[in-house]
């Protein structure tokens, strides 16, 4: 029995097609970082195990394709999600205004128990980009949209050059973590004593 | 690969001989009913809709269905090697298998792991791993993730998802509310085996936890049950390895340690006592073998829930050291609430268990087995268990060969034969007579199974695993739906032959050698019927039996 527990947390991103989910992901896990642009087609999951405070566990990232196919995951691809990290590509306005969209989208089918304060990430990636000239979503309204929606922590990325990579999946994982926290007894029912109606089967049906 | 020394060796029958049946018109014995719904997997990622921009080389472990499949020509050797690893550490008899979880260091990209015959997963309906026969579940989070997106691919369809080709790989599903159970097998066992398989390790799950924990993920889908199961790998990895030599995982029945009528009465009479005093269940077991059972009025314990109880208690190793009132349930019997089972070994082998509705019934139980010893032990239960064990059960070379028809029992039951010529014995060096190499006998009212001891040509645990294999898949092929009662089966291949007979009222399996003539198999086969009717009071539990019917 292994004295220490372990956790698993399931992480989702969503995000537009091309705001660059997959290579942030691949920056975390692989420490790697692909040029060649790819539609993601389905899903996508990637494992990494992280220390944490003296606790092990393992973050399990699910990666979509943008707009269409993963639909056809639905309400499966959300459901008991730990976290769910929102990128945007800070040259992209469009991708920014979809946010609202992916989040409401999120609450909606991961249907989580407690909306309010279910913990969100937002990533504004590609800061690289023409050494952030070519930039038209400012740092200062990404930081307002997030702290309208319950001071949601935001962090501002390069997946090419590996900037601020870690740092926002030490808070992706810090928070996820902290939401799994509540622990409950387990109390399943016992049979009642002298009751007669109890199911029983008489032998086997194969 | 077709090498003789893999771990599971390939079945290459020929069906040399025809199938008979007593029965006109029923004589097409291999249909199968489509009922479950088949899918070919997609061999190229790209059709498949869930493989992912596979980045190419990526060590790290990313779940997409092209794991599943894996390269034929590479590791050859390597794999060779892993299989020979496998055999010996499994070789020998079952005491000498060592439970718990190996290979824990694999993941899916391990090679080693992609070519293990027989993976076991369970996990969540949102994708996160609970078990893994092989390799660390943490590790295995994106495969277990890459399962869940089939299932829930197919089910947004309005669909389910039983099983998926995958070369010589077959992937079963079972769907059980939020948990999801898979097997991955490429031993070319029976759909129909592989899910049973499943609704087990799903059974052995409801033992330790009931189905309240549907509550849980209800509640909390993010629910993490896998601290529940904390400590448990042994009871699944035991239950895993049965399916390989416990045939009561496919017939779904129990099998009593022989003992004399006088001595089982003697265990049954003190149980009653025990079950009058407010016990629900009251058994006594050598190993996984019945020596008394006796059940409260009109309760029944099913034979499934014997074998995952009796495997639960017997791969905890905490049970053996002290006696202990563990909460239990029973998932036949009532798979949402739990029971208390007051468990006490006597001696190596043979325990007591004491199941109750009452959560406060320790003392009253532990006062219980302090009579039921006393008894035992004045009467000499123990020690003629334990002489039993020595003795063994049913020896084909005991078979008696003078054959005492009666037909009031047998005359109606009477295998057809060929030739009706008189008994001309082929004894062969090795096995019973008539090249009767082993016999399995499963009695359909009483719920029970006689297996016969293996005989010299069958000695090695590759060899049993093999013909409970075969077995397994004759089971198989005898219970598919739709065809009646009275039917026999008669094949022959390069290993066996192997004869099945199914009545209301029995079933009998027997393997001979594969040079046996099957006229006098025939014959042999319905001596061994008389001999379990003449001996039925020493292998079987009968009278004062806890079922209802
Ligand atoms: N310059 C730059 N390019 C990036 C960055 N992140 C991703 N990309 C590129 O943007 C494109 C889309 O990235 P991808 O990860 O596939 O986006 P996804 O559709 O959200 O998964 C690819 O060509 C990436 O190489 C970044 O931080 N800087
Ligand atoms: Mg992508």
């Amino acid at each position: 029995m292994p004295s220490r527990r372990r956790t698993l947390l399931k992480v989702i991103i969503l995000g537009d097609s091309g705001v660059g989910k997959t290579s942030l992901m691949n920056q975390y896990v692989n420490k790697k970082f692909s040029n060649q642009y790819k539609a993601t087609i389905g899903a996508d999951f990637l494992t990494k195990e992280v220390q944490f405070e003296d606790r092990l566990f393992t973050l399990q990232i699910w990666d979509t394709a943008g707009q269409e196919r993963f639909q056809s995951l639905g309400v499966a691809f959300y459901r008991g999600a730990d976290c769910c990290v929102l990128v945007y590509d800070v040259n992209s306005v469009k991708s920014f205004d979809n946010l609202n969209n992916w989040r409401e989208e999120f609450l909606i089918q991961a249907n989580p128990s407690d909306p309010e304060n279910f913990p969100f990430v937002v990533i504004g990636n590609k800061i690289d980009i023409d050494g952030g000239n070519s930039r038209v979503v400012s740092e200062k309204k990404a930081r307002a949209w997030c702290a309208a929606k319950g001071n949601i922590p935001y962090f501002e990325t390069s997946a090419k050059e590996g900037i601020n990579v870690e740092e926002a999946f030490q808070t992706i994982a810090k928070d996820a973590l902290k939401s799994g926290e509540e622990e409950e007894l387990y109390l399943p029912d016992t049979i009642d004593v002298g009751n007669s109606s109890q199911p029983r089967s008489t032998g086997c049906e194969c | 690969m077709a090498s003789s020394q893999s771990d599971e060796p390939a079945p290459e029958e020929r069906e040399i001989d025809i199938t008979t049946s007593t029965e006109p018109g029923s004589d097409v014995l291999w249909v199968r009913t489509g009922s479950e719904q088949e899918m070919d997997l997609p061999s190229s990622p790209s059709s498949s809709g869930y493989a992912g921009e596979g980045g190419g080389s990526t060590s790290a472990t990313t779940g997409s269905l092209i794991e599943i499949e894996h390269d034929e020509e590479v590791e050859q050797e390597q794999m060779r090697i892993q299989n020979q690893i496998d055999e010996i550490s499994i070789s020998d008899s079952n005491t000498s298998w060592i439970p718990g979880k190996r290979h824990q260091d694999e993941d899916d990209g391990s090679i080693s792991w992609r070519k293990r015959k027989k993976h076991f997963f369970i996990l969540s309906n949102s994708g996160k791993p609970i078990y893994s026969r092989y390799g660390d579940e943490h590790k295995l989070a994106g495969f277990s993730a890459t399962l869940q997106a089939i299932v829930s691919f197919v089910e947004n369809g309005g669909d389910s998802v039983k099983l998926v080709r995958a070369g010589k790989h077959q992937v079963v599903f079972l769907v059980k509310g939020p948990i999801y159970l898979v097997c991955i097998s490429s031993t070319e066992e029976p759909y129909e085996s592989l899910r049973g398989q499943l609704e087990l390790i799903y059974g052995q799950m409801l033992v330790i936890l009931t189905k309240s924990i549907n509550k849980c993920f209800e509640k909390n889908p993010k629910f993490d049950m896998t601290p529940l199961l904390g400590g448990t790998d042994t009871v699944f990895s035991s239950l895993i390895h049965s399916f390989s030599w416990n045939p009561a995982t496919f017939l779904h029945a129990y099998t009593c340690l022989p003992l004399s009528y006088a001595t089982r009465q003697a265990a049954g009479a003190v149980l009653q006592d025990t079950a009058d005093s407010g016990v629900l269940f009251a058994t006594l077991m050598c190993r996984h073998k019945v020596i008394s059972l006796v059940g409260a009025q009109k309760a029944s314990l099913h034979p499934d829930d014997m074998l995952l109880l009796a495997n639960f208690v017997m791969s905890s190793e905490s049970f053996r050291t002290s006696e202990s009132f563990s909460p239990v349930c029973l998932p036949r019997y009532n798979p949402s609430a739990f029971l208390y089972a007051y468990i006490h070994y006597f001696d190596a082998d043979t325990y007591l268990m004491l199941l109750t509705t009452n959560s406060d019934a320790f003392y009253h139980l532990k006062d219980c087995r302090l009579r039921i010893e006393t008894v035992l032990l004045k009467s000499n239960v123990l020690s003629e268990v334990q002489r039993s064990l020595l003795d063994g059960g049913m020896h084909v070379e005991d078979l008696p060969t003078i054959p005492q028809y009666r037909t009031s029992h047998l005359g109606q039951h009477t295998l057809p034969s060929d030739s009706p010529e008189s008994f001309k014995e082929a004894n062969h060096d090795i096995g019973g007579p008539a090249g009767l190499w082993h016999f399995i006998y499963r009695s359909i009212y009483l719920d029970q199974y006689v297996s016969s001891e293996f005989s010299s040509p069958i000695s090695t645990r590759q060899q049993q695993k093999k013909l409970y294999r075969a077995y397994q898949k004759l089971f198989t092929s005898m219970h598919d739906k739709g065809i009646g009662p009275h039917r026999t089966q008669f094949r022959r291949d390069e290993n066996y032959v192997l004869l099945c007979w199914v009545t209301q009222d029995f079933e009998l399996y027997a393997a001979f050698d594969p040079l046996a003539d099957k006229a006098l198999a025939i014959k042999t086969c319905n001596r061994v019927c008389q001999w379990i009717k003449d001996v039925e009071n020493e292998i079987f539990l009968l009278g004062a039996s806890p079922f209802s019917w």
